[in-house]
């Protein structure tokens, strides 16, 4: 859970080894302060996703990126063998480049299967907020898909 | 749940760390406990209460220092002082034995002078 958060914020797994280091060894450090077994698992996701938008943005400093800015992965040379592995793949590569705040709640939902409201608690962010980026983030991945993989249906 | 839904848990699904991470973990703790016990002197050495007292400390052993300091003056004056007097007293009593010396040559001179005086002379 903790390696994965990381890698899929960080797209680069020794990068995401390294935080995921941090985030046990700090639970190392701090295992009298953890209460329960639901308080453990939300102390990792916590520590794992600050740990990790801290790793991104020392590896690239932080800006305003607009939904123009977002790159674009290059479309896939033969359109016609279109696989979930591509689509997946080319998925990975969309929600790394999305914006900070986006990318942190779309890889909690998809990947840790969150609900809303848990999202909220552990990003201390309001459920609105937390809704509206999920929303522009989906409709953002589903543009730059649907332009890659025409004959996707998302 | 749309296609989309399906599609980003596909491609967000769990991926496991490179076999060995657990090990790389527990060496990391290890380490950094050791780098922990070393920088503990160095923490310490950083909190203001202890340097308060380290000034304290240093502040006493001056002052304790100086006392001592004064103390042994004190006494190797004394013993100067008591070193003089001693040669004083020791000058005194030469010059007295001197005098008395020269005194007793004096008497011892007079009597060999009329003994030899008064031997009748044959």
């Amino acid at each position: 859970m903790v390696y994965s958060l990381a890698y899929h914020f960080l797209g680069d797994p020794p990068e995401a080894e390294e935080v995921a280091q941090d985030v046990f060894l700090q639970l190392h450090r701090s295992l009298g302060a953890i209460k329960s077994v639901s308080h453990l698992i939300f102390w990792l996701r916590k520590v794992a996703v600050h740990r990790s938008i801290d790793r991104a943005r020392r590896l690239r400093p932080e800006r305003d990126v607009s939904l123009d800015d977002i790159a674009e992965p290059a479309a896939p040379e033969d359109h016609g063998a279109t696989t979930d592995s591509a689509v997946s793949e080319k998925l990975q590569q969309l929600v790394r480049v999305l914006p900070d705040k986006w990318r942190q709640v779309v890889v909690l939902r998809y990947q840790e299967d969150l609900e809303l409201h848990e999202i909220a608690e552990l990003l201390d962010m309001p459920i609105n907020t937390v809704k509206s980026s999920l929303q522009r983030a989906q409709a953002l991945l589903r543009e730059k898909l649907t332009r890659c993989f025409g004959d996707v249906p998302v | 749940m749309n296609p989309l839904d399906d599609e980003l848990k596909r491609a967000l699904r769990r991926e496991e760390p490179a076999p060995g991470f657990a090990r790389r973990v527990i060496e990391r703790a290890g380490a950094d406990s050791e780098t922990d016990r070393r920088g503990r002197w160095r923490r310490w050495l950083r909190l203001p209460q202890l340097r308060w007292a380290t000034v304290a400390v240093a502040c006493l052993l001056v002052t304790a220092g100086g006392v001592e300091y004064r103390r042994y003056e004190r006494s190797r004056a004394e013993g100067e002082r008591a070193r003089e007097a001693v040669m004083l007293a020791l000058q005194i009593a030469s010059s007295k034995l001197n005098g008395a010396l020269s005194q007793v040559k004096q008497v011892e001179g007079r009597q060999v002078d009329s003994a030899v005086r008064d031997r009748p002379i044959h």
